[in-house]
């Protein structure tokens, strides 16, 4: 039995994934496939070549990188496999003691929380999925959701056993415990890690999702902050990082972007800023004709989010960790030791991965040829397996050898089934019947009503089209307040859009206006925004990005962590007022 | 008359061997004359599991039997996938190219019928209301989802309901049905669920490799529930 299998069986034994996930992401594959079809209709394509043309010119754009960062008072780094990235982050690192961790892959696969604590340090994970997987030990099960495997009642059990005590496990509270924790955390820690979705060549800019407001805190309060991230995640310029914000949060979460999407630019006064870029073979994946294109994943998890298989044996089953679709092709690629190699295998091929892939990854086509190599060069299969294949090929050369193989294949199939069924635990129930048992023509008069509950189909857009109309309307449905004027209230803090996207009901703030930190103590944050400056979709918006810092806001802060049920209002204002002006 | 080849997959054979027969009376209504290939594996089956050259041995059978004919009809949608879009990579060159010749020959038993110029003239009718079971190679390597519904709204009398997630997969999958049985059985109860709950008896699908491992569920399950091939609904639809 292959390990994956062994783990897979188990999972679905004592947690049965598919009850809890099966029902949460049929809905959210439907919201994602509703929220992509309200952008533009070429947003994937442009996604695809934006990520396509940066894994082409990967080390010209890292060049570019490097000189612009460090024209901003960023420094560089360049790690060339875990090791390395770890003690390039423990030498920054030093002397710090407290130090707050928001969500990273590229962290997770080098094993950074792990290290940093071994050499004494506190490291507080401060997304609220990260932080209750953390608590509950078996990591996370899924990309952008870590405690997905986990239902309300498991994450208050884990919570009291820190102290922490509840009346009941409604997700608001649940949730905002967190924030609290991550609150007084951050009023004294040192140095804040948090990872980078788009780092911009052309700008030495840093883009970064988020909704919590973790990253918010972690980018603006503590006196260093480094960003760790993938070697790949380099794009040419701000209309690449725009293509491909069009498709991440909505093939994410749903969302038409985050709440908060940084495009982060140099230290601020006293501050130190580091960007740390792991290679851990991505640069000979580069070079592999067959699986290059994965570099183009920007980890949105909509290949998990969609595949049954994932959803059937959960994310932990892959002992990754990446996990689902991307999972089983990129972790013997950075991993090429063997101990994930039976991970390609976790896949019926069906090719729903490969068909809600954003940025057009064939995903199904790698699982094939990493099973070929797989086998060529001996980590996948076993011995009695490859004889049993060429005795079969053998048969298959000669017709009549064949025939005679199906006709022994039909009288020994009954029994064959039991063979199958004895594979498993017990729990196999398939039983073929005889091949030549003819159908019940009378069946096709015994069917009865139809009682197919309804497929969630979101309601049809009904958006208006004119820029200021519709830009209300998205907006009102994050829970932000528009209106024309406003009288002011004590706490409030006012603030100038450069400019506002219609589609997404987003702001966006540059420079001094974009500044995080009176933006997370303001009890109301107002924003003024021009119709005159409304575009319709985020690539639209690059002309106004300027050439600083700038921070686009959508919505109010909110986390989803918890059954992914929206709670509004985690770090920074609950409350958000535009005022849309002529 | 046109001739074409009716390829009889290997697994077919061995699960439902009557069925070549019934497409082969479908395709003569049709005005076809038929030749049977049968006895060969696409090599999908080994493809999938990683074991390219055994895939390259079985796969060359069905090639070199296909190449008289400008069209072979194939009883599964699943292997007419192999044979168009991997059989012919298994080769370099010059003679990857001419494996691709007679792999663009292949064509799926449902969308051949569906576009055939003679299809409206069967004048087929059957009473009754199946479900239809859209299968992933059919769905989304061959996009002939529309093709056999439109060939299902073809057959007077007939309702045809739709599974709720019709896009999601059955658990089949060759192989994985057999290297990873419980989720294969897993996804396969989710399927049969939403199957139920058409209300339908009878499951209808092109691929029928989908079938037999549903079927094998609803029976192991004591659902009432049949799974039918195109050729056969199509063949009682004739009478
Ligand atoms: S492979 Fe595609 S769908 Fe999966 S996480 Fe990457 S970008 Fe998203």
């Amino acid at each position: 039995m292959s390990a994956y299998r062994e783990r897979a069986a188990r999972e679905i034994r004592a947690e049965r994934p598919a009850a809890t996930v099966t029902p949460i992401m049929r809905k959210l594959v439907a919201d994602a496939e509703a929220m992509l079809g309200r952008g533009p209709e070429d947003a994937r394509a442009r996604a695809a070549a934006a990520r396509m043309y940066a894994v082409d010119h990967l080390e010209e754009l890292h060049e570019q990188m490097e000189a612009n960062l460090e024209r901003r008072r960023v420094h560089y780094h360049r790690a060339a496999d875990a090791a390395e990235a770890v003690a390039i982050m423990r030498r920054i690192l030093a002397g710090s003691k407290r130090i707050a961790k928001s969500k990273s892959m590229v962290a997770e696969e080098v094993g950074l929380t792990h290290a940093l604590r071994a050499d004494g340090m506190d490291v507080l994970e401060t997304d609220i999925g990260e932080y209750v997987v953390d608590l509950e030990g078996r990591g996370p099960s899924h990309i952008t959701a870590p405690a997905l495997h986990l239902n309300r009642a498991r994450i208050r059990e884990i919570f009291e056993r820190t102290g922490a005590s509840f009346e009941d496990d409604d997700p608001v509270k649940l949730s905002r415990y967190v924030r609290d924790v991550v609150g007084s955390y951050f009023r004294d820690c040192d140095a804040a890690i948090t990872g980078t979705n788009i780092a911009i060549a052309s700008s030495g800019r840093l883009g970064i999702v988020e909704n919590e407001g973790n990253v918010s805190l972690g980018v603006s309060h503590p006196r260093l902050h480094v960003a760790i991230t993938g070697l790949e995640k380099v794009v040419a310029d701000e209309d690449a990082a725009l293509a491909i914000l069009e498709v991440l949060a909505p093939s994410a979460t749903a969302q038409p972007l985050t709440s908060f999407t940084h495009f982060l630019a140099g230290p601020m006064p006293g501050q130190e800023r580091h960007v740390v870029f792991v290679d851990n073979g991505r640069s000979r994946v580069v070079h592999d004709e067959r699986y290059r294109e994965v570099l183009k994943c920007i980890r949105c998890g909509a290949c998990m989010n969609a595949c049954p298989v994932y959803r059937t044996a959960g994310g932990l089953s892959y002992g990754s960790p990446y996990m689902g679709p991307i999972g089983a092709v990129v972790s013997p690629l950075l991993w090429p030791d063997g101990r994930y190699a039976d991970l390609p295998m976790a896949s019926s091929l069906c090719g729903r991965c490969t068909e809600v892939c954003p940025v057009g990854i064939p995903l199904h086509r790698m699982l094939l040829d990493l099973r070929a190599d797989g086998v060529a060069d001996g980590q996948l299969g076993s011995r009695t397996e490859k004889l049993a294949w060429l005795a079969w090929a053998e048969a298959f050369r000669g017709a009549t050898r064949a025939r005679a193989l199906s006709a022994f294949a039909r009288v020994g199939l009954r029994n064959g089934s039991r063979i199958v069924r004895s594979h498993g635990d017990g729990d196999d129930p398939r039983l073929f019947p005889e091949p030549s048992e003819l159908h019940d023509r009378t069946l096709l008069q015994a069917a009865t009503a139809e009682r197919t509950a309804a497929v969630l189909i979101p309601a049809a857009d009904v958006a208006p089209h004119e820029l200021p109309a519709l830009f209300a309307f998205r907006a009102r449905d994050l829970g932000v307040t528009v209106v024309e004027s406003i009288d002011p209230r004590d706490g409030d803090l006012s603030l100038t859009a450069t400019a506002a996207i219609a589609n997404t009901g987003s702001v966006l703030l540059t420079g001094e206006q974009a500044a995080r930190r009176p933006i997370l103590g303001a009890k109301r944050v107002v924003v003024r925004v021009s119709a005159s400056t409304l575009v319709r979709f985020p690539h639209e918006v690059a002309p106004f990005l300027g050439g600083d810092d700038a921070l686009l806001l959508t919505g109010a802060s909110r986390t989803a962590d918890i059954e992914k049920q929206i709670v509004r209002g985690i770090h920074g204002a609950e409350e958000m007022v535009v005022v849309l002006g002529p | 008359m046109p001739s074409v080849a009716l390829f009889d997959p290997c697994y077919m054979a061995a699960l439902r061997p009557a069925d070549a027969e019934c497409a082969r009376h479908v395709l003569r209504s049709l005005g076809d004359d038929v030749t049977l290939i049968d006895g060969r594996c696409c090599g999908q089956p080994a493809f999938n599991s990683g074991y390219r050259n055994e895939a390259r041995t079985a796969g060359r059978e069905v090639l070199k039997a296909a190449r008289p004919f400008e069209t072979v009809v194939t009883l599964s949608g699943s292997c007419t996938s192999m044979v168009r879009h991997y059989l012919p990579v298994l080769w370099d060159g010059d003679r990857r190219d001419a494996a691709q010749r007679i792999a663009g020959r292949f064509r799926d038993f449902v969308s051949y019928v569906a576009n055939h110029p003679n299809v409206g003239n069967l004048g087929l009718k059957l009473e009754g209301v199946v479900a239809y079971h859209d299968s992933c190679h059919g769905r989304r390597e061959l996009g002939i989802t529309s093709d056999a519904l439109g060939l299902l709204a073809r057959i007077q009398g007939l309702e045809v309901r739709r599974l709720a997630y019709e896009e999601e997969c059955c658990g089949f999958g060759g192989s994985f049905a057999v290297k990873l049985p419980e989720i294969s059985v897993a996804m396969m109860t989710t399927k049969l669920d939403d199957a139920v709950l058409t209300g339908a008896k009878v499951l209808v699908s092109g691929d029928f490799s989908c079938l037999a491992h549903l079927e094998a569920g609803a029976r192991g399950l004591g659902l009432k529930l049949e799974t039918w091939t195109f050729p056969e609904l199509l063949l009682r639809a004739l009478e």
